[in-house]
């Protein structure tokens, strides 16, 4: 009974209630949707990032990261490769062999990173060859090996498809080394800074240039079938790597990881600063329906209602009104986010800067059924929160005065 | 059969540093199945009398034995407790809670009190024909006219069987239909089913109708009359 008089109490004054209810659903609208328009960002950008850069796990020789050293190489990269692919839960692997060139173009200069790889394998882990925007992916069809590159290095050294540039490198014996190469295609991805840097060529041509042994790789990366199963596979891809590093990409990564795993944070802060700044509403809202009850709190405590049952009745109160609400929010929030779960938002006209982040110009929202629960937990605890002081006001309320008052 | 012993009860405010006696040393004691009224000029201690009675305020000194038990020594909690067993009130005001149906708001108590849905159904609609509302248990207050209102309240006081009840001014927002019509519902339950009234009063009808009269002045009982 004290539940329903709790819920009639609420629509007791029906345009404050509405008002407060609409202003929490409008609240949690917009944290919801915010929320799954972030996270559906960063689940793009984990996503390119994986798919187009690092793989989910990668293998390199002890101490290759620290500078990226050509000496420090996996000396039998093939049968590592046969093994890692015969795994449960990998999709493929590639071998790479990596050096830092200095690039030179008729119009200008650059650096960055080559990869030389096993051009079908290499399909099978990365999406380069999905993000070509002109050309072919490392098709030899002149005399020159060929060279796919990034559409900001190609802006930058106006470069296009059939254009001639000069790599140059240190090869193992420590001499300088000088190769042209044909560009064969061109790529773009979500990531600007990548595309400026990145330059694929076959494992081949690289080898040669780089005078390496056949079947050496600096990095080997395998993509799974789940992301998340990498630190459940690592172990498995340790013990086939011996004493090579076997990374997450998470672990390779780091700036990754603090997104993904700072995301979440940034967003319930986000959501407790719209849920703070409601509290005082609700506040507001239930001290106002707690004073103009001061004769009928007095009767009900006059009566024989505990000081216990009264403050119960209040907070219901306080969590019906702040739920309502919330739930409004939260389920507006939830079908406009599925909505756009498969209709992208276009953000193109801040896409130059967003690529610079490796962010795409169409986000896809993205929300976790547990984000719901939690937020709706929150709700509830600002409804319980934001009741306290006013419940405790109709606590220190004399019985004998309050039955009088006007 | 005594059911109220009242000794040397004082109830003193300091108001500005300069107390003031509200209740000055009260001795009275109340039968069962009296039809009593406490009246007095207007700061003559009527209502603290009757508040400090209810235990809904302390006294400053002296004791309220009700049934054998010093409501002045009982704790907050034990008191409201006691308040919801043994006592029923009706206000000035009425103060029913006005999203609740006449029946439901006669049910409360009950409720309180634990009482099963069916007990409490078939009471409540006992009740309110008893005090003629029979056909008006489904109304909300503010449907119902200020007399009826009162009159749900009396059958509020009845629901959780009290041992008495107090009632405080409870005709001074009526008219003189509704409140002839309300005492004469009053006395019918005391006669009928012996339950015990307490007035505080300025109303000369609610006087006419009692059958003890204390009269208080400056806090102090300065008569005591039964009525034949």
């Amino acid at each position: 009974m004290i539940g329903s008089i709790a819920w009639r109490n609420v629509w007791r004054s029906k345009s404050r209630s509405l008002i407060m209810i609409v202003a929490i659903a409008i609240g949690l609208f917009a944290g919801v949707f915010t929320m799954a328009f972030m996270q559906g960002a960063v689940d793009a950008r984990i996503e390119s990032a994986t798919k187009s850069e690092l793989g989910h796990l990668q293998v390199h020789a002890p101490r290759f990261l620290e500078n990226n050293n050509i000496e420090c190489s996996i000396s039998d990269a093939r049968e590592m490769l046969s093994k890692i692919e015969t795994l449960h839960g990998v999709v493929a692997a590639s071998r790479r062999l990596i050096a830092e060139p200095f690039v030179m173009a008729a119009h200008g200069t650059g650096g960055g990173k080559i990869l030389g790889v096993d051009v079908e394998n290499e399909k099978r882990v990365t999406d380069i060859w999905q993000h070509l925007v002109d050309g072919t992916y490392l098709e030899k069809n002149t005399r020159m090996p060929p060279v796919v590159i990034g559409q900001k290095m190609a802006e930058k050294l106006q470069l296009r498809v059939g254009s001639k540039i000069d790599v140059q490198m240190v090869d193992i014996d420590g001499n300088l080394s000088s190769k042209g190469y044909r560009v064969s295609g061109i790529y773009k991805t979500t990531n600007t800074g990548y595309d400026e840097t990145h330059l694929f060529v076959s494992y081949n041509d690289l080898r040669t240039q780089l005078g390496v042994k056949e079947n050496t790789a600096h990095e080997i990366a395998v993509l799974l079938e789940d992301g998340t199963n990498a630190p459940a596979i690592k172990p498995e891809i340790q013990n086939i790597a011996g004493n090579n590093d076997v990374q997450t990409w998470k672990e390779i990564s780091p700036e990754m990881s603090l997104l993904t795993d700072s995301m979440d944070q940034y967003m319930y802060v986000f959501i407790l600063i719209i849920l703070l700044a409601l509290c005082f509403g609700i506040i507001n809202t239930m001290l106002m329906a707690v004073l103009e009850r001061v004769k009928e709190i007095g009767m009900l405590m006059a009566v024989g209602m505990n000081k216990r049952k009264v403050f119960v009745m209040i907070i219901l109160e306080s969590i019906m009104l702040t739920f309502s609400g919330g739930f409004l929010g939260i389920l507006l929030g939830t079908l406009v986010t599925r909505f756009f779960e498969t209709t992208p938002i276009d953000v193109s006209m801040f896409s130059e800067g967003l690529e610079k982040y490796g962010f795409g110009s169409q986000i896809y929202t993205s929300l976790q059924p547990n984000t719901l629960f939690t937020i709706g937990f929150l709700v509830i605890v600002t409804g319980i929160l934001s009741a306290i002081y006013p419940a405790r006001k109709a606590l220190k309320l004399n019985p004998a005065e309050a039955t009088r008052s006007e | 059969m005594k059911i109220i012993e009242i000794s040397k009860l004082q109830k003193t405010y300091d108001s500005d540093s300069v107390p003031v006696h509200a209740v000055n040393g009260v001795d009275l004691s109340f039968e069962e199945g009296e039809f009593a009224a406490i009246v007095g000029p207007s700061g003559s201690g009527k209502t603290t009398l009757l508040n400090i009675i209810g235990g809904l305020d302390d006294a400053t000194e002296g004791d309220v034995t009700i049934n054998n038990v010093k409501i002045t020594e009982l704790s907050s909690r034990k008191l409201t407790d006691f308040r919801m067993h043994n006592i029923g009130f009706v206000f000035q005001a009425y103060n029913l809670i006005p999203v609740l149906t006449a029946k439901e708001n006669v049910e409360f108590i009950m409720h309180l009190q634990g009482e099963k849905k069916e007990a409490r159904d078939t009471r409540a609609t006992e009740l309110l024909k008893a005090v003629g509302l029979g056909e008006m248990v489904n109304r909300r207050p503010s449907k119902l006219s200020g007399g009826q209102q009162q009159r749900v309240a009396v059958a509020r006081a009845l629901a959780s069987k009290p041992k008495f009840v107090l009632a405080d001014e409870p005709t001074a927002n009526l008219d003189s239909k509704s409140t002839e019509n309300l005492l004469d519902i009053m006395e019918r339950l005391n006669k009928e089913e012996k339950i015990t009234f307490i007035f505080s009063t300025h109303d000369q009808r609610v006087v006419n109708k009692a059958h003890r009269i204390i009269t208080l002045e400056d806090g102090k009982i300065i008569s005591d009359v039964r009525k034949n």
